[in-house]
């Protein structure tokens, strides 16, 4: 008995996260459905999966041969312009903020940490919140406005970086390591894919340890880039 | 028996224009014993109060009392510098003013009025309580309420201080125990923080060089985050990298004109993002019109002006810095030509007669005509500010002189308030702007044209520029055409320039440090101790306003300028506003080898409140509100902001070690040994 309800809800999951674009190898299924309370509604159901799916790796959790991957040849720079069809899911794993200089985000990522933020020409004493302690990083006000360059990864674990022609809701430096979007209709240029709100969805999530390590490198990858020498003082 | 009234002014020259008015001319002067400076005007008034009276006008030479802790704990030595945070505190006349005191006891024994004159401002209204100690001692008559009033006024012109006269205020205390409480924290943080750092840094310095044996490094509360603005900005000038940026530039030839169309992305910092874009739109071949307006535009005249705007203007057009500024505008007031020039309103009181201020301009100078040209039909109504201290204002002209009866930093500044206030009740400047705005492939460029009207207020006001861009030709949104050239352009993001007077006041007055009274002694105090040093900056500026901390200031990138400052409306009208800032000669600042040591060993000391930062000071001067708006007392502040410092002391002597290691490594350039 119990075991019927278990594999029907396996199929449900398997089949509400495949519509989702994310449809999850069994393997992983089978770990996950264990861990779950299956008296509570199935929407609730639906959104825990989803949830703990967006926080795994894609080319671990996905089951690629139900989801397309980039082309063959994607990152070619002799192609001037290449167009994907189908829907395909990526995650993040870099974000950069190409619309400002990188000495100019050390310098706003070194107030922060000095614990000060600055209103004009006022500088505000950001005291932290007990109950927001490691989201103030997050805060809005601390939001990139872009365009941004993103380092995608497809489900075979292929790398293609892609630009954002237009601003996408809820991209910014603040968006998680790990995240995952679904590509739709996109176009490569140069081997870049140009991200528009109209063909990308962003379904969101993180990968923990990749987002930790991606932000306590952040500064020390942009005074590289910048060609900041340390201890330059 | 006649009325007797004792009047008291702030300064002797105070004391002789009111005299003046209120005798029309006819007052026997007295010598004051003791003091050369003070004089004593006698003559017959007949106060609307108290009928007529004889009247003595006299002035004190700014504060009556000096504050000094009693005498055991003088001596630099004496205590460990902590005891100084609660040791006692003896008032006393100094010896140079005992005559000045004396004057005013002798006087108050035989009058039943005190009339406090000294300048409307807090410091004022504590050197009037001063002065009712002083008459208190020759008759307990004048605590009584009504026996001591105070006059309110805020220039030395005539109907002015004739009115102000007719309507005593009694003395407001509050704010006089905000500035005793001032005085007593400066006192006990200043000296307790300053000989523990004199004690520690100054033995090091004598290795160096025997001169610095008695070299006082002092600390003040806001010395420290001034000077820490300063350091603040040279590291970020020292330390900065320059990044290349690229972007894209169309132009396109029509009626043989070139026209320049900006890119909407302005630059990114990615070569290969931007070959991208640029290959789309070559791709693309033709750009089409989106949009074609062309608007009614206006540059407002300048806000009625307070005292910081003063003391920044004076560094930008005038090259005065702040103090100079400031002296030669207390000149200036106490001779009668201006209001008084200590002021944080930057709006007029509707009630004030700013039409009989213009007409006196237009007896003379090089702005006549034009003021005449106000009275014909020219005149507006000022813009309002959003500041008013209830107590001053705006700075403006009170009466007409004859420039060259000044001399010349007289001239200079009275020519600005003059120019400055008429450009006030002028026009604003009336122009029309044209945007044109183009898709090329997915990408936006944009144009604009600018044709000047009307230059209203800007005839008088030669410090603003505001100037026709060449002329457009005629575009219509949906016209599609294949743009003459494209191309991509590289350069490099440029440093900050260091610190200007102008900035460093604006950050001041931003972040609470001092009061627009006091900030220019501050910067002067900095300069004094060797801190810092100031040069004329080398190369022009245009958008030392605009500069936005942390931001990159490649010349591209006005279209992200953002509103900042106080009552800076004027931010948001258009980018032509940026090129203001007609001069160079602004100085700037940069720190010794000693200001950085000092910054650097406080910073690295790891509090989690510096001392170089305005927090702390910033807290005090919130404290000195509550006390003027009755919610704290001068106790209350006083033992709460002793307990506050008096912690970070403590801090600082377990980790002195990590200031002589600062002072090591920037003044001796020793090399840390790890």
């Amino acid at each position: 008995m119990a075991n019927t309800e278990m594999q029907q809800t396996t199929a449900f999951l398997a089949t509400y996260l495949s519509s989702r674009h994310v449809p999850p190898t069994s393997a992983w299924l089978q770990t996950l459905v264990p861990t779950l309370r299956l008296n509570i509604p199935m929407v609730a159901l639906q959104k825990t999966a989803l949830f703990r799916l967006l926080a795994t790796d894609l080319m671990v959790s996905i089951d690629k041969s139900q989801v397309s991957t980039f082309p063959v040849g994607i990152t070619d720079p002799g192609a001037r312009e290449k167009r994907l069809r189908s829907f395909i899911t990526v995650q993040i794993l870099d974000i950069e903020d190409i619309g400002r200089s990188r000495w100019s985000q050390v310098d706003a990522i070194e107030a922060h940490e000095r614990g000060e933020t600055t209103k004009g020409r006022e500088i505000i004493r950001v005291i932290p919140d007990e109950n927001d302690v490691g989201t103030t990083l997050n805060s809005s006000a601390d939001a990139s406005h872009g365009p941004h360059k993103l380092l995608l990864q497809d489900a075979r674990g292929t790398r293609v970086y892609g630009l954002e022609l237009f601003s996408i809701p809820g991209i910014d430096t603040s968006t998680s390591i790990g995240a995952k979007l679904v590509l739709k209709d996109c176009v490569v240029a140069r081997g870049i894919i140009l991200l528009e709100p109209k063909n990308v969805e962003v379904l969101g999530g993180k990968i923990e340890s990749w987002d930790k390590q991606w932000r306590n490198n952040q500064k020390s990858v942009l005074k590289e880039k910048a060609g900041i020498r340390e201890n330059a003082a | 028996m006649v009325t007797k009234v004792l009047c008291v002014a702030e300064k002797p020259s105070i004391a002789k224009a009111v005299a003046g008015h209120l005798a029309g001319g006819g007052f026997t002067t007295r010598a004051v014993p003791g003091n050369q400076y003070v004089k004593n005007y006698l003559f017959h008034y007949n106060f609307p109060t108290w009928g007529p009276c004889d009247v003595t006008m006299t002035s004190v030479l700014g504060h009556l009392m000096s504050q000094d802790f009693e005498a055991a704990y003088r001596p630099w030595r004496s205590c460990d510098p902590s005891a100084l945070f609660d040791a006692r505190i003896e008032t006393y006349v100094e010896e140079g003013k005992k005559g000045i005191a004396k004057n005013i006891e002798t006087q108050a024994r035989t009058s039943q009025f005190l009339y406090i004159w000294t300048d409307c401002d807090r410091e004022g209204e504590n050197i009037g309580s001063e002065i009712r100690e002083v008459a208190k001692k020759a008759h307990a008559r004048f605590v009584e309420p009504g026996k001591t009033v105070r006059a309110r006024f805020s220039n030395t012109e005539r109907t002015h201080i004739i009115n102000a006269a007719g309507m005593p205020v009694p003395l407001d205390d509050r704010q006089a125990s905000a500035v005793a409480s001032r005085i007593e924290l400066d006192l006990r943080i200043g000296a307790s923080f300053t000989r523990n750092l004199t004690l520690t840094v100054q033995p090091m310095l004598q290795q160096r060089s025997a001169e610095e044996e008695r070299r006082v490094i002092s600390y003040g509360s806001c010395q420290f985050p001034t000077l820490g603005f300063v350091v603040e900005r040279y590291f970020k000038v020292r330390n900065f990298v320059p990044e290349t940026f690229w972007g894209i530039k169309v132009s396109h030839v029509k009626d043989g004109i070139k026209v320049g169309f900006n890119w909407g992305r302005g630059h990114l910092f990615d070569r290969m993002a931007v070959v991208v874009l640029f290959e789309r739109c070559l791709a693309a071949k033709t750009a089409k019109v989106t949009k074609v307006q062309t608007k009614a535009t206006s540059k407002w005249k300048p806000l009625p002006l307070t005292t910081v705007e003063l003391q920044k203007c004076g560094s930008r057009f005038l090259r005065m810095d702040s103090q100079r500024v400031m002296q030669v505008a207390e000149k200036l007031y106490q001779n009668g030509w201006i209001s008084y020039p200590r002021t944080e309103t930057d709006q007029f009181d509707s009630g004030m007669d700013l039409r009989a201020l213009v007409q006196k301009q237009t007896q003379g100078g090089a702005w006549n005509t034009f003021a005449q040209g106000l009275m014909n039909g020219g005149f507006s109504q000022p813009r309002n500010g959003r500041n008013n201290d209830k107590a001053h204002p705006p700075i403006h002209p009170v009466n007409f002189v004859n420039p060259t009866s000044l001399t010349s930093d007289e001239q200079r500044v009275y020519e600005f308030v003059v120019r400055r206030f008429l450009a006030a009740c002028s026009r604003d400047a009336q122009g029309s702007k044209t945007d044109i705005a183009i898709l090329y492939g997915v990408e936006t460029f944009h144009t604009s044209g600018l044709t000047v009207l009307e230059r209203n207020y800007l005839d008088v006001y030669p410090y603003d520029k505001w100037t026709s861009s060449q002329d457009l030709p005629t575009f219509r949104e949906g016209e599609v055409f294949e743009p003459t050239e494209a191309r991509i352009h590289e350069g490099q993001t440029t440093p900050p320039g260091y610190l200007t007077e102008p900035e460093l006041i604006a950050l001041m007055d931003a972040n609470g440090i001092g009061t627009d009274a006091t900030m220019a002694e501050h910067i002067a105090k900095i300069k004094e101790r060797k801190y810092v040093e100031t040069r004329a900056r080398g190369r022009q500026s245009t958008e030392e306003d605009e500069y936005v901390d942390g931001g990159d200031t490649p010349s591209a990138d006005r279209g992200r300028g953002r509103v900042r400052g106080r009552g800076r409306a004027r931010g948001a009208r258009n980018a032509a506003a940026s090129t203001r800032g007609a001069t160079t000669g602004v100085q700037e600042f940069i720190p010794t080898t000693l200001g950085v040591a000092l910054v650097e060993g406080y910073e690295n000391m790891g509090f989690e409140i510096s001392l170089t930062k305005p927090f702390l000071r910033k807290e005090m001067e919130l404290k000195m509100k509550a006390i003027c708006a009755g919610q704290k007392t001068r106790a209350q502040v006083v033992a709460e902001t002793v307990v506050q410092y008096r912690a970070v002391y403590m801090r600082t002597q377990q980790r002195l070690g990590v200031l002589q290691a600062s002072v090591r490594k920037y003044v001796l350039g020793e090399n840390p040994s790890s």
